[in-house]
């Protein structure tokens, strides 16, 4: 059978970039930031919005969109410190990233007046969610010890695309061989820009530099 | 496999959802410093592409030196122009 050739030359983001630029005015709109959380499965990253929730919500109103392929048990979870969380619908068991298109949908249930930020807990995923703008004002990459110091190496588009990292569960390096110059080394080497803070969500230690950041982010935002 | 789900979304906006079975083949430009491996990129569509509505189509990529990420072009059975080109 005779074929057709269509010419069509179209970046193949171009529909997620156009709707996360959609995502971007509304939240500069209503003077609101999010941070996308990216990282793999079992960093920490809904313990450090736990914390982050107790510490700061009363302050700095904040929202959460949780990304998850299956169960609810993250949103539940942080359902406990806030009632601004917002499951977002992630496409059935294979769902591996969240779009802009989800967030938003899951920004009509929130309401941007009453919120400075806003926290996009992405799915456990460090390659899928790096390719995706959401939106955001920065990805935050989570990683933590129990990983390994090859982290960023291995996915270095999460840690070139973040401009923050978090390395969690530092209460637990007495108890690891993990190499902790030999990890901040790497992380260096794939985005030399990046700032690390260093926490451990479970016992608290280290949570000072990441709070203050935080509220100087919504200061800023404020003035 | 998201940016391949998003390959086909693109297709079926261009032919339309019918004419999918019909799509034979894609062409992709994909440079090193798009953040997508090509080689994991053309995995991903050769599964997607094997499996309905799809009918075995293949996958050309260009590599380039940049950030490009794009779809350059479809190619399709046209049963019209076979009839066209009947006497």
């Amino acid at each position: 059978m005779p074929v057709r050739t269509i010419e069509v030359k179209k970046n193949i983001l171009e529909r997620n970039d156009r709707l996360a630029e959609e995502v971007r005015g509304r939240l500069q709109d209503a003077g609101v930031t999010a941070f996308n959380l990216i990282s793999s499965p079992g960093s920490g990253k809904t313990t450090l919005l736990e914390r982050t929730l107790q510490e700061l919500d009363e302050d700095i109103p904040i929202a959460v969109i949780t990304g998850d392929p299956r169960t609810l048990n993250d949103a539940e979870r942080l359902a406990r410190w806030t009632n601004r969380v917002v499951p977002a619908v992630v496409a059935g068991e294979g769902g591996c990233h969240l779009d802009a298109a989800q967030i938003a949908a899951a920004l009509d249930a929130i309401d941007l007046d009453e919120v400075r930020l806003v926290f996009i807990e992405n799915v456990g995923n460090l390659v899928c969610p790096a390719e995706f703008d959401l939106g955001e004002e920065a990805k935050i990459v989570v990683f933590s010890v129990t990983e390994g110091e090859d982290k960023p190496l291995k996915y270095p588009l999460a840690f070139r695309e973040a401009r923050y990292a978090i390395l969690n569960k530092i209460d637990l390096l007495p108890y690891l061989d993990f190499d902790l110059p030999l990890a901040i080394a790497n992380v260096r080497s794939v985005n030399p820009e990046l700032n690390v803070f260093m926490t451990a969500a479970k016992t608290g230690d280290g949570l000072e530099p990441w709070f203050r950041f935080l509220r100087e982010r919504s200061s800023a935002l404020v003035a | 496999m998201s940016v391949a789900l998003e390959v086909c979304r693109l297709a079926e906006e261009q032919v339309g959802a019918e004419a999918l079975p019909r799509v034979t083949g894609m062409g992709l430009e994909v440079g090193n410093r798009s953040g997508v491996v090509a080689d994991n990129l053309a995995f991903c569509l050769d599964t997607l592409l094997t499996h309905p509505p799809f009918r075995a189509a293949r996958t050309v990529i260009r590599r380039t030196d940049d950030s490009a990420l794009r779809l350059e072009w479809l190619e399709l059975d046209d049963p019209e122009l076979e009839n066209a080109n009947t006497p």
